[in-house]
């Protein structure tokens, strides 16, 4: 045995006995080398020395090598909290190399969590954002993508479309962001609210009754606490909607500015560039396949302007027209034109049956099937997610309400209606239902709760169950 | 309970008291005096008989012995006995002793000392 092989059979030792020793035991094994030569007794060293090892560390471990600790921990009498050191011994490679893999894997691990898409984010910000800020909120994202961009304008506020902010718009807003609210500032505002609900909301009378009642709050002082433009805007949400009845009437607070377009139609340029990005995203149609057993799956993730997109979209319902059962995948839809949601759900139908549309201009709506239709009587499963959002979320409670599809999936975003928006100024606006919105199905719809699935599953797994669903379905 | 680390007394250990007994001895030379006084039987290696010497520190039965005389590269450690030390080698040795006379009574072991 070496000298070198020694020295790793004394690693067994404790540090405070190598400490100590170290120098001991080596000078005991070169004096026995020394003095043990010849094959046989040679042997017998190494048999020794190796037998030694393991007999003679229980002891090593056991004795307490107070003597090496106790200088140590002499200084502790001040009776301050003091560092000592309690073992020197160097970092042993293994705890390097295993501190080493904890780092990597934890660093992996936040990686991989910041590179995840925030689902969970965006449903909640859907629920905690007052409808009209969701919407706002959507639209300074179109900002930085400006993907179904007037579509999305267009459909959210029924036509009267906010023109898209510019970055200019943004980085101003952002100066003043931070800037408290000042009393005149909250008195305007009030006023503003008052003033559009008296000019636009459906019931005159409750406008006139609610214009009284803002004011007399603020004379009461309500709001002069408030200095922070999210709180006023809740606080004004709540007292109008007390006011009036109605849960569709919304005021909102942007920290980015609002632009002072005016209920302008969307430009031709606008129109332009919607329909080169419609087209070139195939209007949003994902995928259109048979499955087996002649199901017929549908996705698209937005429900675009049939002006654009009608050619694409009746081509794709009549692929899936000879199915036997149909699934629409809306897990990523998020909405669109109310027009193209009747449009998809009339080959569904056989009858005439009452339509729900919150933005409707008139009142009372049904929606007349599409002739010719052999879906008719065929199941209908509709996909959806907590990202379903906005028109696909009408598509969903309607068909949900006519008991004409199961759903499955998720509980939608809950994506609000709020009539007409208009500004107050630079950062409030207000949604007013500028006509009755009467529900046929009677009850409250998905506003800011979302539409519950017939059937819970996660989002992921939606589909499975839709085709093992539609497999027996079509069986029976 | 002090010697509780000693109760019983390994052999290791108590062959190192018993190397001690009458004179100072080096770590190497207590390995050689224990594998004379056991016939060969018993040698020491590094890691029981330092482990050992530890112990027996720690519970005072022996203790090193300065030696500032000897040049700094020859320096080895010596250890003697202490009071408690030889106390505890002479009770283990009565032990002994007693375990040998009951041997004897049953005649497991036959002979005419001790």
């Amino acid at each position: 045995m070496s000298e070198r092989a020694f020295t790793w059979l004394v690693r067994l030792y404790p540090a405070a006995f190598r400490r100590k020793y170290e120098q001991d035991t080596l000078q005991l094994y070169r004096d026995r080398m020394r003095d043990e030569r010849g094959l046989v007794r040679r042997v017998r060293l190494y048999r020794d020395l190796m037998v030694d090892a393991v007999l003679g560390a229980p002891q090593a471990w056991r004795n307490s090598y107070a003597e090496a600790s106790a200088d140590t921990l002499a200084g502790d009498v001040s009776g301050l909290p003091g560092f000592h050191l309690l073992d020197q011994e160097p970092l042993r490679a293994g705890a390097v190399a295993i501190g080493f893999v904890f780092s990597i894997s934890a660093l992996v691990g936040f990686g991989l969590v910041m590179r995840l898409p925030a689902p969970v984010c965006a449903a909640r910000a859907g629920a905690t954002l007052s409808p009209i800020e969701a919407v706002m909120d959507r639209l300074n994202r179109a900002i930085a993508a400006p993907r179904n961009d007037a579509g999305e304008r267009a459909a959210v506020d029924g036509g009267s479309a906010q023109a898209q902010l510019t970055t200019n718009d943004a980085a101003r807003a952002d100066k003043s962001a931070e800037r408290p609210l000042s009393a005149s500032e909250k008195g305007q505002v009030v006023q503003g609210v008052a003033e559009n609900l008296t000019a636009h909301y459906f019931d005159r009378q409750k406008a006139l009754a609610t214009m009284e009642r803002l004011r007399e709050l603020e004379k009461q002082g309500e709001y002069a606490g408030i200095v922070d433009g999210r709180m006023l805007a809740e606080r004004l949400t709540a007292d109008v909607r007390n006011a009036t009845g109605d849960p569709h009437v919304s005021v909102a607070y942007s920290r980015n500015a609002i632009p002072n377009a005016g209920p302008a139609r969307p430009t031709a340029s606008a129109l332009i560039q919607y329909r080169t990005v419609m087209l070139k995203q195939n209007c949003s149609l994902e995928k259109m396949e048979i499955l087996p057993g002649n199901v017929g799956y549908l996705k698209f993730n937005s429900f675009p302007d049939m002006e654009v997109c009608g050619a694409s979209f009746h081509k794709a319902l009549a692929q899936v027209g000879g199915a036997n059962a149909v699934i629409f995948d809306l897990r990523d839809n998020t909405g669109g034109f109310p027009e193209t949601v009747a449009e998809v759900a009339a080959p569904l139908f056989d009858r005439t049956v009452a339509w729900y549309n919150p933005k409707q201009t008139q009142s009372a709506t049904t929606l007349t099937p599409a002739a010719g239709s052999k879906l008719a009587n065929k199941p209908v499963y509709i996909l959806t997610s907590s990202r379903t959002f906005s028109g696909a979320e009408q598509f969903t409670y309607n068909l949900k309400m006519l008991k004409r599809a199961t759903v499955i999936g998720e509980t939608t975003g809950g994506g609000g209606h709020v009539g007409v928006f208009h500004r107050v100024d630079e950062h409030f606006g207000i949604g007013v239902p500028e006509t009755k919105i009467i529900n046929p199905y009677g009850g409250p719809d998905w506003d800011g709760v979302g539409v519950e699935p017939d059937v819970k599953v996660k989002a992921v797994d939606a589909l499975n169950e839709a085709e093992m669903r539609a497999a027996k379905q079509i069986l029976r | 309970m002090p010697k509780r680390k000693f109760d019983p007394l390994p052999t290791a250990a108590f062959q190192i008291l018993l190397s001690l007994a009458d004179e100072e001895l080096h770590g190497y030379a207590i390995m050689r005096q224990v594998e004379q006084q056991t016939n060969g039987r018993m040698r020491l290696g590094p890691g029981t008989l330092y482990s050992s010497i530890q112990g027996l520190l720690e519970e005072g039965l022996i203790e090193e012995v300065d030696r500032k005389a000897e040049p700094e590269t020859e320096r080895r450690r010596y250890y003697r006995l202490t009071s408690s030390g030889r106390k505890l080698a002479r009770t283990e040795a009565e032990r002994l002793a007693d375990l040998l006379r009951v041997a004897r009574a049953k005649n497991i072991l036959r002979g005419d000392y001790v």
